[in-house]
């Protein structure tokens, strides 16, 4: 456990520099008076469940941010072998703050955790949130993120898929205007045989926003049969949207199935001209594709509840969009 | 009618524009099929999407009326409100929209563009079934993304089912033979013809004659190098299968 919380001087944030956050400023994104804040007393939240039930469990988790905050809250979920639960986690606030967040996740032997994250902050917040999770064999992580709001967010998450037959899928949707910016950054690490991982996210951007997705699969020499995929696309609805995306596997064992894809550009002129000769209008028509470029990435979520809120949420941003 | 009067268009190109259409005129009365027949790079393709209105082609001169409506004035949708229908050479993949969304938007952006009540979701489900019985189609195909993992001849049997869905007055058949086996072929003829009908006129774009052995043509025109050089009945499609198209185009030059 580190000491009190101190304050960082603005000396301790990552540069362009470093390789993994080449495509986020952080420190530019920061206003000095909040870099150098003193962290405020932050909440925790700490989930834990030893037996089973029924997999129908859900938590519900609201994290707030306030004008000049400085938080560092911290997450941690631990199942034990054999439970299964929902997490919700709702992003909200008002105001310049910066929510600088650290999330544990341990998901025990043929545990399940089913994690969803909607993050609506506020249009100046900044979020950095690393996710450290650790899953042991026959266990399922998956985790799905709706990212809508802030100046700018970070999302990392360093998964370790520590045994055997595990399943891990981490997917999401970005929608981003304005000056928005959200970075996506994955390192899957497969230290054991026969698990899968998946990778999906969706991005759509519209104005100058700027989204970034840095996935890694490494794969260690002792993980045989592996089966990762990892697959990013990119709607640009504005020239002026721009979206970073670096793919990467890493492989030390022979007998695995890896693949990863990533495209970014705008929306295709061919079923547009399709949609409009059979009678829909040049709007009709974009918002339909666009629509359905979003529902087949949240097809993705397992909780139909959320699901459903992701998509009114998701469809409200567009209508809206697109007026 | 349809009447179509030394229509001149070019496709852009990253390179510019380049002509294509050197000056097409034809006129097609209501309940008539016209056939077009060309080599490769004669034109055929370019003439079908000058009338659907694709904003990579652009018309240098000429004009295209449907019952008197300036068709090249107007966009895209409403074209297809003015009765005028497409089927692709090469339908197109549209993941993530569900056939059956597909057709019901289609339809209710056409009949609203119309001023026609659109219909409610049971009379488009009743109507779906009916035209899907009639062409085969499983209802399986309704759940399932538009194209998307279809085969060839459910790609284009999917075209003539939206033409039935649709009611067009003018309908335009761009190589619908191509990539079809002979099973596909007299499905999605039969499905032609049975939209056959006094009031409305058909226009099939073919590279061969065998297409024409099910739907008969009334007139059957010659296109090469961006002009119709040759114009008869449906005996001119056969002598084209006989002889070539190097030999007749030579013969008019």
């Amino acid at each position: 456990m580190s000491a009190f919380p101190v304050p960082l001087d603005g000396q301790d944030l990552p540069t362009s520099k470093q390789e993994e956050w080449k495509y986020t400023n952080l420190a530019r994104a920061l206003s000095p008076e909040l870099s150098n804040k003193r962290p405020m007393v932050s909440e925790e939240v700490f989930i834990h469940r030893s037996c089973g039930g029924n997999g129908g469990q859900v938590e519900d988790i609201l994290w707030e941010g306030f004008e000049g905050q400085h938080q560092q809250p911290r997450l941690a979920i631990i199942l034990e072998e054999g439970a299964e639960l929902t997490v919700i986690e709702r992003h909200r606030g008002a105001g310049a703050y910066w929510k600088n967040m650290v999330t544990d996740v341990t998901v025990g032997p043929n545990a399940k955790l089913h994690h969803i994250r909607i993050v609506e902050d506020s249009a100046e917040a900044v979020q950095t949130n690393m996710a450290r999770v650790t899953i042991a064999r026959d266990g399922v992580y998956d985790c799905f993120s709706m990212n809508a709001g802030g100046a700018m967010t970070r999302h990392q998450i360093h998964a370790v898929l520590r045994g055997p037959n595990i399943t891990c899928s981490l997917n999401g949707v970005n929608l981003l205007k304005g000056s928005q910016h959200a970075d996506t950054t994955i390192l899957m690490e497969h230290q054991a045989p026969h698990c899968v991982s998946n990778q999906f996210y969706r991005s759509l951007l519209d104005d100058q926003s700027r989204g970034v997705f840095q996935g890694k699969v490494h794969v260690h020499r002792e993980a045989q049969k592996t089966d990762g995929y990892q697959l990013s696309n990119a709607l640009l609805l504005s020239p002026s949207a721009e979206m970073d995306t670096k793919p990467e596997l890493e492989i030390y064992a022979d007998d695995v199935k890896c693949s990863h894809g990533a495209t970014t550009g705008p929306l295709d002129e061919e079923p547009l001209f399709c949609l409009r000769s059979r009678g829909l209008s040049a709007d009709a028509a974009r918002l339909l594709l666009i629509q359905a470029f979003v529902n087949e990435v949240l097809e993705k979520i397992p909780n139909k509840d959320a699901r459903e809120e992701v998509r009114g949420k998701a469809e409200e941003w567009l209508t809206t969009r697109l007026k | 009618m349809i009447e179509i009067k030394n229509l001149q268009a070019n496709v852009n190109t990253d390179e510019g524009p380049i002509e294509i259409l050197k000056g097409i005129s034809l006129s097609i009365q209501p309940g008539e099929v016209h056939a077009i027949m060309g080599p490769n790079g004669s034109g055929k393709s370019t003439l079908s999407y000058v009338l659907a209105g694709r904003e990579d082609y652009g018309v240098t001169g000429g004009s295209v009326s449907m019952n008197g409506e300036d068709l090249l004035a107007l966009e895209p949708e409403e074209r297809a409100a003015a009765g005028l229908f497409l089927a692709f050479q090469y339908p197109v993949e549209i993941p993530g929209v569900n056939m059956s969304t597909f057709l019901k938007t289609s339809i209710n952006s056409i009949r609203k563009q119309r001023g026609e009540d659109e219909l409610d979701a049971l009379s488009l489900l009743k109507l779906m079934k009916t035209k899907c019985k009639e062409l085969g189609i499983s209802d399986d195909m309704m759940k399932r993304a538009v194209n998307v993992g279809f085969s060839g001849g459910e790609k284009k049997r999917n075209e003539v089912l939206q033409m039935a869905l649709l009611e067009p007055k003018f309908c335009v058949l761009d190589e619908t033979d191509s990539g079809l086996d002979i099973d596909a072929l007299k499905i999605v003829a039969d499905g032609v013809n049975a939209l056959r009908d006094p009031k409305r006129s058909f226009l099939i774009i073919t590279h061969y004659q065998r297409l024409l052995d099910y739907i008969k043509p009334d007139v059957v025109h010659v296109l090469a190098g961006g002009k119709i050089v040759k114009t008869g009945g449906p005996e001119l499609a056969q002598e084209l299968e006989k002889q070539g198209y190097a030999e007749i185009i030579e013969a008019v030059a």
